[in-house]
């Protein structure tokens, strides 16, 4: 009986014994490696890859070790990371609507005492919008990598035949682009397409005046301003000015059956794969060309708090960071906007086709960053709201007012002892 | 009530035994159980404890849990104004929905695939290959592939049928992706479990019922049928909590639109439990809990019916 | 016999419908692969290929400096032998133990595993990985393997098998003297084999395909089996590269499928072994 007993473990025991041993691990982060979580993935992932390479190669005394993890996966596992007190990473890249949300649950540590000795790594150095993130309470919680906008390509062909005039501003509105839709539409070109919803309401609805939080606490999304966005974008659909619903907007354009395409400047590389479409860039649409709004984002450097990490890495860290604040032209090519402004006085970086919006100061000031402590409630909402409001499947009234009370519950639920 | 079948054979031969074997009632049995049990232990039954202790706790996931007892069930189950009461409302009731489309689906159609190759036709091997191959796909693939294949303007359904339909955003257009998708992709394995069990069935059970003269149809409810009764009320049970716990198609697929009509439970409880926002776990949890127990009654009901025709 | 040869030609026509039907999706893969971008993403739908490329196979297990596809493949088939040779043991100890043997709660504890197991395991996901990293298995194949094996489906599975082998097998076997580890190993286990060629497929593949637990679990691009590891090839904001997916999605079922081949001779063979049994 005995026997059998321990034959019977045995086999549990020497199996998973066994596999122990052909596993390596190699999570923790060891004493000369920044391990470096970031959440670029495919292509971008393969440029963030090489400039890891770069600076690798430049012999640091902390090497870095860079860790592609798609960005639900890392949001995901960052919680349980950071709570049970093992694997933390060092440097981590998270979006900038997130750091608020760490920085309140106290899981950030500042960058305050470590930036003493890195005099070049300040506001005069970033472009703005992307700085302004990091500053909270008084400290400074994240460095910026970029700033990445959701603009508005245009098929230069088309333009030429139905809006030859609607750039000379630099500026295209609503008007213009109804205007040239009219005539488009006949010949079965779209006007223009509609493509990622939260970006394109949330530059309309700040074109407008609204915002989504009043005072950074109350969220503001049941308000007149979002009906008059969501109306704009419905009646531009309704009279059949954009693609269906259901359509690839991204197909319409790349087979030059549509004048305008908002969407971000990430998006370049793929246009550029399609041979026979000539584009040029713009600021995403406007209602009137007096108040310029292109939304945007930014990739922020942050450090989750580790009690092991030591004040030596803490500095290899900056150092990395300063090597990315002067060498982020590749990182541009990949089709982003550097946010530091060293980048800009690169006569390649001028030749790409987005840097205009962060090439002088009137155009930086057109980045609107939506930044809220709730940012992640009012996205989940407005991705079910507008969608089905401006395609006609839910009156707008109502759905403004059931995300508003959604958004309103969640953060009483979140607040509730 | 799962173990009528048991029972009775042990009635049979209890009576042999216990003479013979009175000294073999020791620990020996949990030798053989013993295994499986400690790993169920361990990554099962304590993670299930502590994620329903969640849900009667207000967690962010970051700092402790605070206990707040059934204020979160009072809030999904009672409070009408509540945008949860809500999700749960439309979240279980999208759910049924979907258990009661593909369900039926997913045990009529993968029996007759394997009557049908039952038959031994020419072919077979292909026939099989082919309707399990789907099944071995990851979900992230099978709905990439067919959001092209559904896709407005470039996919080919839309392309040979002529139509602009909106497969993806419109009603009823969406239930019939979903539920097309669904049945492609998962039959396999039942179809494989058929399988098996009509290749079980003694031949000359239905050469007996030629001789009476009945045809393949009463061949099929008289003997076919009730000599797999196990297996369907095996497949039955395990589709029914596999559609239960449906995430990935209407994610990836309808995103739950048009308008909510496709959002399942399990992306309400996704969405508030590791959403963009702050999670709010207890209340993911305690969503998903009611889920578990619909799932529970369900299952005890299929077992009810399908065992009280023994 | 007229009638015999009727209904197998009916059944026939009706795989072959069937068939049709099934084939759609996988023609559109298959060949959709040898597609450029463009031409999957033009409005012309064509069945075949105009222009015929491998590029995408290139790009796919070579194109991307970042993504070890070879290892992925390696670490995918550590962890799905491993679970599946795990679990074939512990299933068919298990199965034997609730299915043949009698003890004290043997009901009841086969009656509680089953209702656990229709808990949601969303709300697991966070105690799971607490214990997994309490067990210093974050980063490690154990992570994938272990956690897996908890399930109560396959048991379920065997122990219905069991249940239709007739007892008195044991009987007779037990008045020969043989004691109840003997019955397992030499009597039951070569009847049961069918059953565990089906448990082991669905086994490989589940872990094969599984991708939520070990994106979690893994954050050493080495480490990761092949599908989270695909994930990684696509863009951030959507920007998808459906034939790079498609094509990930091929070369990823591969070895599943060659395991198919060889389980569909074995199982379906092997069945008329227990073709007394009632099932």
């Amino acid at each position: 009986m005995k026997k059998k007993a321990v034959l019977m473990f045995s086999i549990l025991f020497v199996i998973v014994m066994s596999l122990s041993g052909c596993s390596s691990s190699s999570s923790g982060s060891s004493k000369n490696e920044i391990v470096f979580w970031n959440v670029f993935t495919g292509p971008d992932g393969q440029d963030m890859q090489k400039i890891v390479d770069e600076y690798n190669k430049t012999n640091p005394e902390f090497k870095v070790k860079n860790v592609s993890i798609a960005a639900g996966d890392m949001y995901s596992k960052i919680p349980t990371v950071v709570n049970s007190g093992k694997g933390i990473p060092d440097l981590t890249i998270v979006h900038a609507e997130r750091i608020k949300q760490f920085v309140d649950a106290n899981m950030l540590t500042p960058y305050d005492d470590v930036l003493v000795d890195f005099p070049d790594i300040k506001a005069d150095n970033y472009v703005p919008a992307g700085w302004a993130i990091g500053d909270i309470n008084g400290s400074r919680y994240s460095i910026p990598l970029d700033v990445h906008s959701f603009v508005m390509y245009y098929n230069k062909g088309l333009l030429e035949k139905y809006a030859p005039n609607a750039l000379d501003d630099n500026v295209v509105t609503f008007d213009e682009i109804k205007e040239a839709a009219e005539m488009s539409t006949k010949d079965g070109i779209v006007g223009m397409g509609i493509t990622w919803t939260r970006p394109t309401f949330l530059s309309i609805y700040h074109q407008l005046g609204g915002d989504i939080t009043s005072d950074g606490e109350t969220p503001t999304l049941n308000t007149p301003e979002a009906k008059e966005a969501l109306e704009l974008l419905k009646g531009m659909i309704d009279n059949k000015f954009t693609n269906k619903d259901g359509e690839d907007p991204g197909q319409l354009f790349k087979s030059n059956k549509a004048i305008f395409y908002p969407e971000g400047i990430w998006m370049q590389n793929s246009l550029n794969e399609v041979e026979t479409l000539d584009w040029g860039i713009t600021s995403f649409p406007q209602v009137s060309a007096d108040k310029i709004v292109n939304w945007t984002s930014s990739h922020q450097f942050v450090m989750f708090k580790d009690d092991k990490r030591s004040d030596e890495k803490a500095k290899g860290m900056m150092d990395f960071l300063n090597y990315i604040r002067e060498n982020s032209l590749p990182w541009a090519k990949a089709g982003q906007n550097p946010a530091a402004l060293s980048t800009l006085e690169n006569p390649e970086f001028k030749e790409l086709p987005h840097s205009f919006l962060i090439e002088d100061t009137e155009m930086q000031k057109s980045l609107k960053i939506f930044d809220y402590k709730y940012n992640g409630f009012v996205a989940e909402e407005i991705d079910k709201l507008v969608g089905d409001a401006i395609f006609g499947k839910l009156d707008i009234d109502e759905g403004l007012q059931k995300a508003q009370k959604a958004v309103e519950d969640k953060i009483a639920a979140n607040n509730k002892k | 009530m799962l173990n009528t079948e048991t029972n009775k054979q042990e009635i049979m031969s209890t009576g042999l035994e216990r003479n013979s074997s009175k000294k073999q009632l020791n620990l020996s049995p949990y030798l053989y159980i013993g295994p499986h049990l400690v790993l169920f232990g361990i990554f099962f039954l304590f993670p299930t404890f502590f994620g329903i202790y969640i849900s009667f706790t207000n967690w962010d996931l970051i700092g402790e849990p605070d206990f707040i007892g059934f204020t979160n069930y009072n809030e999904i189950l009672f409070n009408k104004d509540s945008t949860f009461y809500e999700q749960l409302r439309v979240g279980l009731g999208n759910t049924f929905k979907f258990v009661l489309f593909t369900v039926p689906a997913c045990i009529i159609v993968p029996l007759l695939l394997a009557a049908g190759l039952n038959t031994k036709p020419k072919g077979l091997k292909f026939f099989q290959a082919l309707f399990y191959m789907p099944t071995l796909f990851s979900v992230s693939a099978v709905m990439i592939i067919f959001s092209m294949l559904y896709s407005v303007s470039f996919g080919p359904i839309n392309h040979y049928l002529n139509s602009d339909t909106n497969w993806l955003s419109t009603q009823p257009y969406a239930w019939i992706t979903l539920v097309t998708v669904t049945v492609w992709w998962t039959i396999g394995a039942n179809m494989i479990i058929y399988q098996a069990a009509l290749n079980g069935i003694p031949k000359d059970l239905y050469e007996a019922a030629s001789i009476d003269g009945a045809n393949s149809v009463q061949k099929f409810f008289s003997i076919t049928l009730p000599s797999i009764r196990a297996q369907i009320l095996y497949t039955v049970v395990i589709t029914t909590i596999a559609q239960f716990n449906v995430y990935g198609q209407p994610l990836m697929l309808t995103k739950g639109g048009p308008t909510s009509s496709t959002t399942v439970l399990l992306m309400y409880i996704q969405e508030n439990a590791f959403g963009s926002g702050i999670s709010i776990a207890g209340i993911g949890s305690a969503m998903a809990v009611i889920l578990g127990i619909c799932i529970m009654i369900v299952s005890a009901i299929q077992f009810f019916f399908l065992r009280q025709r023994d | 016999m007229e009638k015999n040869k009727l209904s197998k030609y009916i059944s026939f026509i009706f795989l072959l419908i069937m068939a049709c039907i099934w084939i759609v999706p996988l023609w559109y893969t298959v060949f959709s692969s040898f597609k450029s971008e463009a031409d999957i993403q033009s409005s012309a739908f064509t069945i075949l290929p105009i222009n015929w490329v491998i590029g995408n196979y290139q790009d796919v297990l070579f194109g991307n400096t970042s993504a070890p596809v070879a290892r992925w493949f390696l670490n995918s088939l550590i962890i799905s032998l491993s679970q599946t040779v795990l679990v074939l043991v512990l299933v068919s100890l298990a199965g034997y133990g609730y299915a043949r043997m009698k003890f004290k709660g043997r009901d009841a504890i086969f009656l509680f595993l089953m209702a656990t197991m229709m808990f949601p395991a969303v709300v697991n996901l966070i105690p799971l990985y607490k214990i997994v990293d309490t067990l210093g298995w974050v980063n490690n194949y154990l992570a994938a393997i272990v956690p897996g094996t908890a399930g109560v489906f396959s048991i379920f599975l065997v122990r219905q098998f069991m249940l239709g082998i007739p007892m008195d097998f044991d009987e007779s076997a037990r008045v020969d003297g043989a004691s109840d580890f003997q019955i397992f190993i030499k009597l039951i286990l070569p009847l049961i084999r069918p059953v565990l060629t089906v448990v082991a497929l669905f086994t490989f593949t589940g872990a094969w395909n599984d991708f939520l637990w070990p994106s979690i679990v893994f954050n050493d691009v080495e480490m990761m089996p092949i599908t989270p590891g695909l994930q990684l090839l696509q863009g951030m904001y959507g920007s998808l590269e459906v034939a790079h997916a498609l094509t990930g999605a091929l070369i990823a079922i591969v070895p599943t499928f060659i395991l198919y081949l060889f389980t569909q001779k074995y199982f379906m063979e092997s069945l008329s072994l227990s073709s007394g049994v009632k099932g």
